[in-house]
């Protein structure tokens, strides 16, 4: 069960003080959020377990600054996000490029098939469609693939994502409705 | 008659989370083909989820991030001490401090020779030298008894 806003800033008071069972909590309701962001925004063969890691730390040496105006989730998703830009930017990345090579038997979501229909014909579409929908998230511009992440990664809300990035709301649907475009025309590519 | 389905943008706008029109969304909610190329996205996306780290990788990148914490709120144990000590020596030097700040009481130095003037002309050794060195160099003359003057 998600926390309420009041519980978050209730826990992070008492982890601003050192509560350190208080922070744990914490960060174990939304670390699986920053995970997937961080994998998704930095390229294959960094290191996201570090950058996970690195995130937790400057959050937690920063909670002063979080006022609990919106969710501690958005806030920590915010400080990954930041942390994967600074990393692409340090080590001068442009939006990086999958190294899997375009056949996508290289996915492995077995499972996307509803199991009423196992067919082979579905698996292999299925598979399609997943290595489609991950390479294509790996080529959008970086604005666009972070706003993706942030919505079907981190499942942030449209006011999340904008409150995470700093910009307004309209700049988030544009830079999402670019991506989903050309996110959804390759799945439904792969899989007609 | 031909069916109107969704649009690309009407379906986009579903999968961003924005509100369709009312015509829109009822026609999502009866048709089976656009509930399927919805779901089929998300469903792909869902896939890519896969790949979310076990419980025991997540709790050694928390555990880490917790230590490191921990440890940089230690590290920082002496700043404390130091900060604290140095009030109290502030907190000590205080008084001294406002002492010599306060403003001396000015002194009427015609007072003063007028009283020195005084006291010299009543009995200069007194004004010299302690009683007992008086007492030893010029006693004063016995009252009253056989020895008695008067």
């Amino acid at each position: 069960m998600p926390l309420e806003p009041e519980d978050e800033l209730e826990l992070a008071g008492l982890a601003r003080r050192g509560d350190r069972g208080a922070a744990e909590v914490l960060l174990e309701r939304h670390e699986l959020a920053v995970f997937r962001v961080c994998r998704r925004l930095l390229p294959q063969g960094e290191d996201v377990e570090g950058a996970v890691q690195e995130t937790m730390l400057r959050a937690l040496k920063g909670l002063d600054r979080f006022s609990g105006q919106g969710s501690f989730g958005g806030w920590l998703v915010a400080i990954a996000a930041n942390l994967c830009r600074d990393r692409l930017r340090r080590r001068r990345l442009v939006p990086f490029q999958p190294l899997e090579t375009g056949d996508d038997e290289a996915a492995d979501p077995i499972a996307v098939v509803p199991a009423s229909e196992p067919g082979p014909e579905r698996v292999a579409m299925a598979r399609q469609a997943v290595g489609r929908l991950r390479r294509e998230v790996a080529r959008l511009p970086a604005r666009q693939r972070e706003v993706f992440a942030l919505r079907f990664f981190a499942g942030l809300d449209l006011a999340g994502i904008a409150e995470t990035l700093a910009v307004d709301v309209g700049t988030v649907k544009t830079h999402l409705h670019r991506a989903v475009q050309r996110v959804r025309a390759a799945v439904e590519e792969a899989s007609p | 008659m031909t069916i109107k389905h969704l649009t690309d943008d009407e379906l986009d706008l579903v999968l961003i989370g924005e509100e369709l029109s009312a015509e829109a969304a009822e026609h999502l909610s009866s048709c089976v083909a656009c509930r399927r190329r919805r779901d089929g996205f998300l469903a792909a996306v869902g896939e890519t989820l896969d790949d979310d780290p076990d419980e025991a990788t997540r709790a050694r990148v928390r555990d880490a991030a917790l230590a490191a914490w921990g440890g940089s709120r230690r590290n920082h144990h002496w700043v404390r001490w130091v900060a604290a000590a140095a009030a109290a020596v502030v907190l000590a030097l205080l008084p001294l401090v406002k002492s010599e700040l306060a403003p001396r009481p000015r002194i009427n130095t015609d007072a003063v020779l007028t009283e020195v003037d005084d006291v010299l002309s009543r009995d200069p050794l007194a004004a010299a030298a302690p009683e007992e060195v008086v007492e030893a160099v010029a006693p004063a003359p016995e009252t009253g008894g056989e020895g008695s003057w008067s």
